[in-house]
């Protein structure tokens, strides 16, 4: 029942109720980790699904993310003395930032919270990141590199980080997934990126696909 | 026919001799500074000072040589920021970025190596506020003399000398993105959905300011003519809008209906609106509010097409911009032929029954080639002349 209502309390972007509710949930005897698995993760993807319908716009997914985000950091603590899915070592890892010379973080930041929604580990670069520091994550263990740009000045940089990657002769290590307001599926192909996701949730359906995982931290 | 007699023409609903074509009549039609040198050289006009009008898009301020060169109908009047005001250029300490705070507090900056604009890093009304803090923070005055010197003047220059088309600039970015600026792009679109009520005092308080400033503004052009008052507000994005059409309805439409209400109340101008982005679910609303012109027309964002957006709202309004797709049609990355033929296709699309103003889609961004601009400049001589 809790459960239920949780998911509710994070889709409709009740700050408050989801704390609230997370509170009573616990004091049931429901496990954090049930807790997240089956109200959290699944309501963020909802909230996926309604901006994917144009039904919610970024500030009804900033409020569920921060209610999802809110609840999260309540839980987090409980999650280090149980058998955690979420902090398994074998948990994808990817890092995101925005490419050299872009300072435009929403659609990044964005992403990196329904990633993290979706159980991938990410490490955020933040912005105006240079290929250097993209190499420094890879080398650090990133499956997968986020590059977002939003401008069409500076989405260029993307091919120049990539072409970085190659000469540093980390290219094959990672996937690479680009995203940001001018840019297309023929645009990443020439850049010679992995994959192209045109918003947040579609970016979460492609990491996976990139990374051939499967509902990473979901239970069966 | 002179340029202001062919602009009232098309903003009329009539066609004139030809398209009217603007570039740089407004801080969202112009041209960006490395763009405008590098046309200026491969036109063999003499080597010259580039005077930055928009200091955080780096527009170039577009001179009498080119306006008279390429047949330019526009020309632009804004206040200026009041004299007790100046923009203090900085380096941060690592020396990565130049940045300065402007007269709302908003902090801006721009890479120094390889930087094109300035974006914002500090908002003055960030994080968690009371209404308190909404009525403590202290806008610019905008009746500052300063602000208005010389303007009328210059208006009168416009009309009576150059006979070009007189645009008047507006004080500031629109409420909607002011508001974002001020309380930051995170805090701004979250508590548009959790609180809208402070969001509607912040928004409150600047539609005031903007008020007070059109006014004046009327006030000190008593007995010009206005042909065009430029106001914006950008409410859409690539794939769709920014905010729901119906939190735009309940929480913003009202403010714009005030403004441009008093607009059309003291003045035969018509109004400008620009709006970036898939704004189509709101163009019936913009309509309804009193919106004459819709710019910059960003026909390579969803449901955009310049073909059936002429078709369907062709009558109502205006549209100044589509001229070509800024994104996939015109920079280092296209051809003058690929160029031309895009243009060729949005003037058949848009200048029909006229309604149309020549320009592209948004300012024209530093890495277009001086070949492209006037691959885009010859489309518009040659089809867009209007056939009676």
């Amino acid at each position: 029942m809790e459960l239920k209502t949780i998911f509710e309390a994070v889709v409709n972007g009740d700050v408050q109720g989801t704390q609230n509710l997370i509170q009573e949930a616990l004091a049931d005897g429901i496990p954090a980790e049930t807790i997240i698995h089956e109200a959290l993760i699944p309501a963020m993807t909802q909230v996926g699904c309604l901006f994917e319908a144009q039904e919610y716009y970024v500030p009804e997914m900033l409020v569920s993310a921060k209610a999802m985000q809110t609840g999260m950091k309540g839980l987090k603590p409980l999650l280090a003395s149980e058998e955690s899915t979420l902090s398994r070592q074998s948990n994808p890892r990817a890092a995101f930032g925005t490419v050299k010379g872009d300072l435009h973080d929403i659609g990044k930041d964005l992403v990196v919270t329904m990633l993290e929604g979706a159980g991938f580990r990410v490490t955020d670069l933040g912005v105006d990141v240079p290929p250097e520091k993209f190499i420094e994550a890879i080398n650090d263990g990133a499956q997968l590199i986020g590059l977002s740009a939003m401008l069409t000045t500076t989405m260029l940089n993307m091919k120049s980080t990539i072409e970085a990657f190659q000469n540093a002769g980390v290219r094959d290590r990672v996937k690479v997934l680009v995203g940001g307001a001018p840019l297309n599926q023929a645009y990443a192909d020439h850049i010679g990126a992995d994959g192209f996701a045109k918003d947040a949730s579609s970016a979460v359906r492609k990491a996976k696909e990139l990374l051939h995982v499967n509902e990473v931290s979901q239970r069966a | 026919m002179n340029s202001r007699e062919r602009v009232l023409l098309a903003l009329n609903h009539k066609e004139p001799d030809r398209v009217p074509y603007d570039m740089g009549g407004t801080v969202v039609t112009g041209i960006q500074a490395k763009a405008y040198s590098r046309l200026r050289r491969y036109l063999g006009l003499p080597e010259k000072e580039i005077v930055i009008v928009d200091i955080l898009q780096q527009l170039a301020q577009v001179d009498d040589d080119v306006m008279e060169h390429m047949g330019l109908d526009f020309r632009n009047i804004s206040p200026r920021s009041t004299a007790s005001f100046k923009i203090e250029l900085k380096l941060t300490p690592d020396s990565r970025y130049s940045y300065f705070y402007d007269e709302y507090q908003v902090g801006w900056r721009m890479p120094v190596d390889g930087g094109m604009y300035y974006d914002m890093f500090a908002h003055p009304l960030m994080g968690n506020i009371t209404e308190d803090d909404v009525d403590q923070y202290v806008l610019p005055d905008p009746l500052d003399p300063s602000r208005f010197e010389g303007l009328r003047e210059a208006a009168r220059k416009v009309l009576e000398e150059e006979k070009r088309a007189l645009v008047i600039g507006n004080i500031s970015a629109g409420i909607f993105e002011l508001y974002l600026w001020t309380r930051g792009f995170k805090d701004g679109y979250t508590e548009w959905a959790e609180n809208p009520t402070m969001a509607k005092k912040i928004l409150r308080k600047y539609a005031d300011l903007q008020l007070a400033y059109w006014e004046r503004m009327f006030e000190v052009m008593e007995g010009i003519p206005i042909d065009v008052v430029q106001m914006a507000d950008d409410l859409a994005g690539q794939n769709g809008m920014l905010i729901s059409p119906a939190s735009y309805r309940r929480n913003l439409k009202p403010f714009h209906k005030e403004m441009f209400d008093y607009i059309h109340a003291k003045t035969d101008a018509k109004i400008f609106f620009h709006s970036c982005g898939s704004i189509r679910p709101l163009i019936p609303d913009l309509i309804e509010v009193g919106v004459d012109i819709l710019n910059p027309v960003q026909v390579s964002a969803a449901n955009m097409d310049s073909a059936e957006l002429k078709r369907e709202f062709g009558k109502d309004l205006c549209f100044w911009g589509g001229g070509v797709d800024t994104q996939n049609a015109f920079d280092e990355r296209y051809t003058p032929q690929q160029v031309y033929a895009d243009v060729k296709k949005r003037l058949q699309d848009l200048m029909p029954g006229g309604g149309f103003v020549f320009n592209t889609v948004h300012n024209i961004q530093g890495n277009v080639p001086p070949e492209n601009i006037m691959a885009m400049w010859e489309a518009v001589q040659e089809c867009g002349v209007y056939r009676h």
